[in-house]
């Protein structure tokens, strides 16, 4: 299991790197579903205020 | 006819909100497998290449991104191009929802290729043609948010910002064909070439499922993010009333 983690040596550059490309897709797919949600808020308190 | 109604339905709000909502869990759902299953075969089931050893690795992370980086530059500019031309609302909200995951990944290349480049070429950067290139790219997309943050009117922010992305898709091919134009110290293509891919079957499909994954993700974040477009700029039309309520 160290053996794999370890990578050859190379570990200490190929983590950072898939933790930083898989974190921006992780992070987009949140920072997509709260600008979705802000709208729909926003959108239902408009209608709120003109009823 | 029938030809045209696909495209007079892509230019209604309710009707692509309607499309995105019922296909968003599909796209995701596929995606999030894909990457998983590419994830594995990258990592431990594909050997150790013979030059680079354990940091060829690198590639599952980094050419899936910068591969992104590219394809939503191009759909921002072609969505931008649509909206110019057709005068397509809809065309005008998916371009303006490219650009913040387009920048992101961005930054996931230019980060990966950094950490790649340090112990392959000795360096985390070098004013290389590609990296320069892909560095333009990032600024690109910051003058594209730029531009649209700071023009209060929707209709000009939608211009000015559509010409600001139809004009600079000049860089895509540039970035794709500088490590052939130029002495690069970046690598050439291994898979997206003319011919055979220069990699073995072992090593090649988890790289191509990665893409596929990446592409899904990709529509996902997009239909999920054309949504939140619609409804800031329909908050006054009935159907959006229909599917807050």
């Amino acid at each position: 299991m160290n053996e794999f983690f370890e990578m050859g040596g190379y570990g200490k550059y190929l983590w950072p790197a898939f933790v930083l490309g898989f974190g921006i897709v992780v992070l987009n797919l949140v920072l997509a579903l709260n600008s979705l949600a802000a709208a729909r808020k926003d959108a239902r308190r408009r209608m709120e205020i003109s009823q | 006819m029938a030809t045209w109604t696909w495209f007079h339905r892509l230019a209604s709000p309710p009707h692509v909100y309607a499309f995105a909502q019922r296909w968003t869990p599909w796209f995701g759902g596929f995606a999030a497998v894909a990457m998983l299953i590419a994830l594995y075969g990258g990592l431990v089931l594909a050997p150790e290449d013979y030059q680079q050893k354990d940091a060829f690795r690198m590639v599952y992370v980094h050419a899936p991104t910068a591969w992104l980086s590219l394809m939503i530059y191009t759909t921002m500019a072609v969505a931008a191009a649509v909206g110019l031309i057709w005068r397509m609302k809809v065309a005008h909200a998916a371009a303006a929802a490219c650009a913040p995951v387009g920048a992101w990944f961005t930054v996931a290349a230019l980060g990966t290729g950094m950490l790649w480049g340090k112990p392959m070429w000795g360096a985390y950067w070098v004013w290389d043609p590609r990296l320069t290139a892909e560095l333009v790219l990032l600024f690109l997309y910051f003058g594209y948010m730029g531009l649209r943050a700071g023009i209060e009117d929707p209709a000009k922010a939608d211009k000015a910002s559509a010409v600001l992305a139809v004009v600079g898709v000049i860089n895509v091919p540039i970035i794709k064909f500088s490590v052939e134009w130029w002495n690069s110290l970046h690598q050439t293509p291994t898979v997206m070439q003319m011919g055979k891919p220069k990699m073995d079957g072992d090593m090649l499909w988890p790289l191509l499922l990665m893409f596929v994954g990446f592409a899904l993700y990709f529509v996902t974040v997009l239909l999920i993010r054309l949504r939140a477009e619609l409804l800031r700029r329909e908050r006054n039309a009935s159907w959006v009333r229909e599917v807050v309520a």
